[in-house]
């Protein structure tokens, strides 16, 4: 391989002067494995909180939305023409459910996006044992399903959820509910809704999220189960959760539900515009220390490359005395910043891995969460190199470009 | 014989608060495998001349040919090309990198050129060096000779690139007379032996007058060509 001449001057200045070379590349080397470590641990948390969050919500929750009546609906009930003026109108109880919900899961099904769709039944609840009550909902689930999409076999903590399936009138409740009613597994428990008439429940299964007002008020049972405490059919069903391939399309499949359903879909983004929130001050604040971070290595290239050209003023010019262009010395001073960022990068990449490695074992034990959520994702690593890349060749092109300006009649003649 | 280099009407100012024009209508010639000798008093506009026929500064008003070409409006790549071709300078002080070894600081205008692989030029470094009896230094670091040394190795690196012109910049002002008298032999050899063009600025009346020719100048103007 044939070196160019520009190549070897840059390496020779590099090293004739190690110590400089070795605090440049250490500032980009912090610059980068900070960057590392904190895109690493922004992207475990958001997983984590995403993947939260889709333990309880769904990617798209389809259901009816209570309307407000309007003078449309007297239109279409009177079939009369005139126009009509409703004063201090009122909300509409929909009782009713979705319609036709098999049908439409059906419909749902054929979309190509979507992977899982399952109906569900909600009910407002009084759990009653002995003589204590709680209020709190029963959701009437497929438990098969909803441990598909929903991970549910991960927060048991007692009993097994299968037995949904088995054992007629069984309940899955949450811990704050069992620890309330001080119930156990195989316990009975008195479940009434609103509309139907107070039923006996078995305990099958305790389970725990990480989030206490899910843990105090749900419980699972069986959809048939919870189409009868309501007292209602088996075409009743209240919502109709549907998980996609891709959860960033959710936004654009629900208003596509919406149009072809009339029903509300409702995405997790808008379920959880706190979570999205919160990801992007995160982003903020990330982006700003490690701006600062690169900016203070871009800085320190540009201060030692600096200086070196005083230093060097009188070799620049002899080198163009010499026949070297403006363009070779600006090569050989910009490959100098070039060399202390890819030191810097690639040492930065190992320590910035290390620092991650590390960080994802230390223990937090809070909820499920054990350890830190780390996430080691390809892409960082390329972005940091890139940024490094980028502060170093912008720090070093100004001094390189001094350089190039040197006047060597002006130097030499002194 | 060819002419090496043709300067015709050459004016230049100094805007430097006040107009001052240091060279007033010079024209020269200077033909191939002559050794030319420019002399006057300090301030007479020698070594801006030289600077301006070296195509370093540009900022000059006339016509300035090397070896049958115009090189006046060049661009400075162009005459970056050029000096790394064509011309071989020699200054009162070496101006060796101090972080490279002598052999490296002869190669790097060859490697520059990038005509011959490196140990082609390699090679032909030594061959150089051997020239000026500095060979044994070769790997030494720059700054580590003395600068009867680091004179020779300076000279050696002016003629890697086989330049049909020489030109020094009081080449000798900086070295006592032994070493003053080695330079201007091989400086003689050069020209006598080799056919390549001298032409110094030198303070030295012994050195000049050993030359071939001497341009003598006063004000700004040449007052004789030595012809």
């Amino acid at each position: 391989m044939k070196i160019s001449v520009n190549t070897e001057i840059a390496v020779t200045y590099l090293s004739a002067r190690k110590k400089q070379t070795a605090v440049a590349a250490l500032g980009v080397m912090f610059g980068i494995s900070m960057f590392i470590f904190m895109q690493s641990l922004m992207k475990g948390t958001n997983d984590y909180f995403e993947k939260m969050s889709f333990n309880s919500t769904p990617h798209i929750r389809l259901y009816s939305e209570n309307k407000v009546a309007d003078a449309h609906m007297l239109t279409s009930y009177l079939q009369d023409p005139s126009v009509k003026i409703l004063t201090n109108p009122k909300q509409l109880i929909q009782t009713q459910g979705l319609n036709n919900p098999y049908g439409l899961i059906r419909e749902i099904e054929r979309n190509p996006q979507i992977t899982n769709v399952t109906p569900q039944v909600t009910a407002d609840v009084i759990y009653t044992s002995g003589s204590v009550q709680i209020n709190g909902n029963v959701a009437g689930v497929n438990i098969d399903q909803e441990d598909k999409m929903f991970d549910v076999q991960s927060n048991m903590l007692a009993g097994d959820l299968h037995d949904l399936n088995r054992v007629n009138n069984g309940l899955l409740i949450g811990k704050g509910v069992a620890d309330k009613l001080s119930l156990h597994v195989g316990d009975n428990i008195t479940v009434t809704s609103g509309t139907g008439s107070p039923t006996i429940m078995k305990v099958v299964g305790i389970f725990a999220t990480t989030v206490k007002q899910v843990d105090d008020t749900k419980s699972y049972a069986n959809i048939v189960q919870a189409q009868n405490l309501l007292g209602k059919d088996r075409s009743y069903v209240t919502d109709i959760k549907i998980n996609l391939k891709d959860y960033n399309n959710a936004p654009a499949v629900a208003r596509e539900l919406e149009t072809i359903t009339g029903y509300k879909a409702e995405d997790w983004v808008k379920a959880n515009e706190q979570l999205k929130a919160a990801f992007k001050i995160r982003a903020v604040i990330l982006n700003s220390v490690i701006g600062v971070i690169l900016l203070v290595a871009g800085f320190g290239i540009y201060n030692i490359l600096n200086m070196t050209i005083y230093e060097k003023i009188k070799e620049i010019a002899i080198l163009k005395a010499q026949g070297f262009s403006g363009q070779a010395v600006t090569s050989i001073f910009l490959q100098q910043a070039i060399y202390i960022g890819l030191i810097g990068g690639i040492v930065g990449i190992i320590c910035g891995f290390g620092i991650t490695l590390m960080v994802s074992r230390i223990y937090i034990g809070a909820g499920t969460l054990k350890y830190l959520p780390m996430s080691f994702y390809i892409p960082h690593y390329i972005e940091a190199i890139c940024f490094g890349i980028l502060t170093t060749v912008a720090a070093g092109y100004f001094p390189a470009r001094k350089a190039s300006r040197v006047d060597p009649v002006t130097i030499i003649r002194g | 014989m060819e002419t090496a280099l043709k300067g015709t009407g050459i004016n230049k100012v100094f805007h430097d608060a006040v107009n001052l024009q240091v060279l007033k209508n010079v024209s020269l010639e200077v033909k191939t495998g002559e050794f030319v000798s420019i002399v006057g008093k300090s301030g007479c506009g020698k070594s801006t001349l030289l600077y301006v026929l070296s195509t370093m500064d540009t900022d000059y008003e006339g016509q300035l040919e090397i070896n049958q070409t115009s090189v006046t409006g060049k661009s400075l790549n162009d005459l970056a090309r050029i000096r790394n071709e064509s011309i071989g300078f020699v200054f009162q002080f070496h101006y060796l990198l101090p972080d490279f070894t002598c052999l490296k600081n002869v190669m790097i205008p060859a490697l520059r050129l990038g005509k011959l692989s490196s140990k082609e030029i390699e090679a032909k470094a030594y061959e150089k060096l051997k020239m000026f009896g500095v060979e044994d230094q070769a790997l030494k670091k720059a700054n580590k000779l003395s600068g009867g040394q680091q004179q020779r190795v300076a000279i050696a690196r002016a003629l890697i690139n086989e330049p049909t012109i020489i030109m020094g910049d009081e080449p000798t002002g900086n070295l006592d007379s032994k070493n003053t008298n080695i330079v201007f032999d091989l400086f003689q050899k050069l020209t006598k032996e080799f056919g390549q063009t001298i032409i110094t600025v030198t303070h030295d009346e012994d050195f000049a007058k050993r030359s071939d020719r001497i341009i003598e100048m006063a004000d700004g103007e040449i007052k004789s060509h030595g012809h």
